[in-house]
């Protein structure tokens, strides 16, 4: 992959000149080794991911809304989703940086002081440093206003005591994003304060969570007398539930939004591999299968048609909302139904099928196992129903 | 409020009046108020009009529970264009529907909306060029009628013998029709299953049991959320196929109707059981649009376009 500066295309010049550009970029830098649909690949090391994702962003291909004066390349949500379907139509990593880039970063971007924009925005474009969400606790779940961990003022520095869980990335994260409440749990959502707490403070711990695909994708991360100066603090005090809740409103809408077009690269992903296999190829040509990947295939539309719609929204300057939710709920939901019918597919893989069918059962029964995480996090689909009902139906609770 | 809105607001105005009319009075109204023009050419004294409006105003025939072939004859108004009998569907002097089964080889017609009060029928003709289609005279064709799905307004089968042959659409335009009454029944299944939406939320709302509206139990709101997430869905797709690919392409609208006709059906069963007795009754009007979205379904084959969907999908992957 290239490590030089890129041509990056001016969006105003031609209409669809910067997506062609995303995918010109993507085919001829992305090593096979990281193509999830490569017999070639192996899983790659985060210094590798690293690296590819800091030459995405020299390559014009992250941070696209972000202003420049912080690193971002000052365009709209129109390039972001333009490079975001393309990001999608290849069945690269995931981002290692998501929770900066996608949630960090608007957050700060809108909370933040301008010292504190400048010193964190442009280091996670470029990856040069990790974030992670402490959010959710043991007993604040889909319940985020019983949250625990405190944080009281001493001074001109704060001292913060409690516990995070089913934190990603911890291991790995230089700052962590933090929700803490400076009252008690009665106060709710009032006296919530967040910060951006360096990983590296004494007093901070972690332990590692082993999930249902036996990798240790979250953590547990504990904070014992942990000592951080007010320059840490992101927003003013009782400003941290306006800024969770929009933490969790981008989270909904518009973080990884190359999902619907990922969905449909894993199935095409999914039916090469068949189609590389003789009983497996038999399958497809069952009617059976061939209507369940049509109906696959008029889910992806719909989906696709929610995040359009929601990027045409933003655009002419409404509030993302409770939409989120919508597209949030739909996408997982359907992504795990497709995740289970992928799994019948491969399990009549056999030592005997093609190298690229088993690269497909090891694939699909991994992202199958995963598929059950997507209904939870980023607020559970039970979660997601109340806020459409409550939000957007605006449904009495009484008369 | 955009040009579309507008007018679909227009229309909603004379759909609510024709709704309660005999066939041929509704017909006179929708014809006055232009809507069988939308997009024949001026010409042929429509006005030339893309499909959005169109996709607006089908939609709200759907929410409105409008009982007349309004896509079909919007639809032959533009494509027997160049012919006099354009200018006949566009002034409503003849009302035209589309058997969307069978065709003329076969000698068999079927689930063309309102056949009975119909003076022409587009029915298929394959030839060695493709399938394209024939509008013939309804005049002197046997009908058999089948009650079974709708006991009120009534399906037929069509023997199609020694038919008068009006106007021929070639394939290519049969292709771009059938786009096209894809799209437009993609809106009005959602419309009707908007209706069954709003009729539910107001119901639940309302209705208080066990000391409270029925929306302060969670899974009844729960349910009213799901129905609500394919409204959007389904509105989503639709607004997504009347727009052009990012390289000024057309884009299929299979998978939108696919889709708007399974989610209409799920949001009416669903109103249907959250009305609890009087949704299974004639007590409500739900059935009508149940009715007309497993019509769609059958008069479109919408199993048999997934499959499709499906099998060209694995083709080119």
């Amino acid at each position: 992959m290239t490590s030089q500066a890129v041509d990056i295309p001016d969006p105003r010049a031609s209409k669809g000149a910067y997506r062609q550009h995303a995918r010109n970029w993507i085919q001829a830098n992305l090593p096979a080794h990281m193509r999830a649909d490569s017999l070639d690949y192996r899983t790659p090391t985060l210094e590798e991911c690293q690296q590819w994702e800091a030459a995405m962003y020299r390559a014009g291909l992250a941070g696209m809304t972000w202003p420049k004066v912080y690193g971002g390349h000052g365009l709209s949500l129109r390039e972001h989703l333009a490079v975001n379907k393309e990001i999608g139509a290849v069945a690269m990593p995931e981002s290692v940086s998501s929770v900066g880039k996608e949630l960090v970063g608007p957050v700060v971007m809108a909370i933040g002081t301008e010292a504190q924009k400048l010193e964190f925005l442009p280091d996670i474009l470029a990856m040069r440093k990790f974030w992670c969400q402490g959010f959710s606790e043991p007993d604040a779940g889909s319940d985020l206003a019983r949250l625990r961990t405190k944080a009281s003022k001493e001074g001109d520095h704060w001292r913060i005591n409690g516990q995070k869980i089913w934190t990603s990335g911890a291991a790995k994260a230089n700052y962590c994003l933090l929700l803490t409440r400076t009252g008690t749990v009665s106060d709710a959502h009032r006296g919530m304060l967040m910060f951006a707490v360096p990983m590296n403070t004494p007093g901070i711990r972690y332990v590692p969570i082993r999930s249902i695909d036996d990798k240790p994708s979250f953590t547990e991360v504990f904070f014992d007398d942990v000592i951080v100066p007010d320059s840490a603090r992101l927003g003013a005090p009782d400003e941290g539930w306006n800024a969770a809740g929009r933490v969790l409103s981008i989270e909904r809408a518009t973080n990884r939004m190359y999902r619907a077009w990922r969905f449909e690269c894993e199935l095409t992903q999914l039916v090469r591999a068949c189609k590389s296999d003789s009983v497996l190829t038999k399958l497809l040509s069952d009617g059976y299968y061939q209507r369940r990947i049509g109906d696959v295939l008029s889910e992806i539309d719909g989906l696709k048609g929610l995040v359009e719609r929601t990027v045409d929204s933003m655009m002419a300057g409404e509030q993302i909302g409770a939409r989120g939710s919508l597209t949030k709920l739909y996408w997982s939901e359907c992504h795990q139904a497709f995740a289970s019918l992928a799994l019948e597919i491969v399990s009549h893989v056999t030592p005997a099928s093609s190298p690229l069918a088993q690269r497909a059962r090891r694939y699909f029964s991994t992202a199958y196992l995963f598929a059950r995480a997507e209904t939870i996090y980023a607020g559970t689909s039970e979660v997601q129903l109340d806020i459409i009902a409550q939000r957007i139906l605006k449904l009495p609770k009484d008369l | 409020m955009n040009q579309d809105e507008v007018l679909r607001d227009a229309a909603c105005i004379v759909i609510s009046k024709a709704k309660d009319q005999s066939f041929r009075d509704a017909a006179n109204l929708l014809a006055e108020a232009g809507l069988f023009g939308l997009c024949a050419q001026e010409a042929d004294g429509g006005m030339a009009l893309a499909l959005s409006p169109a996709t607006q105003i089908l939609n709200a025939a759907g929410e409105q529970q409008l009982n007349f072939p309004l896509a079909e004859q919007v639809l032959l108004a533009k494509y027997v264009s160049g012919s006099s009998f354009a200018a006949a569907l566009t002034s409503g002097h003849k009302i035209g529907t589309v058997a969307w089964q069978g065709d003329i080889s076969s000698g068999w017609a079927g689930h063309a909306a309102h056949a009975k009060n119909c003076d022409w029928l587009l029915v298929r003709e394959s030839s060695s060029e493709g399938t394209g289609a024939a509008l013939i005279d309804m005049a002197g064709q046997q009908m058999h009628v089948d009650a079974t799905l709708d006991p009120e307004q009534l399906q037929y089968w069509i023997d199609i013998k020694s038919p008068t042959i009006l106007w021929r659409i070639n394939p290519e335009q049969y292709a771009a029709l059938l786009h096209e009454a894809h799209v437009l029944s993609a809106a009005f299944a959602h419309g009707a299953a908007e209706h069954a939406m709003n009729a539910t939320v107001a119901h639940l709302s309302t209705r208080v049991q066990f000391g409270g509206p029925l929306t302060s139990k969670q899974a009844l709101r729960h349910s009213l959320s799901r129905m609500k997430l394919l409204q959007e869905v389904s509105g989503a797709a639709i607004a997504r196929v009347l727009a052009n690919n990012e390289y000024g392409e057309q884009r299929a609208a299979a998978a939108s109707l696919v889709g708007s006709l399974r989610n209409a059906a799920f949001v009416i069963e669903k109103a249907i059981h959250l009305h609890g007795g009087m949704g299974f009754t004639w007590a409500t009007p739900l059935h009508y649009g149940l009715r007309n979205v497993r019509k769609l379904e059958a008069a479109f084959s919408a199993g048999t376009l997934s499959q499709d969907l499906g099998r060209r999908f694995i083709e080119r992957s």
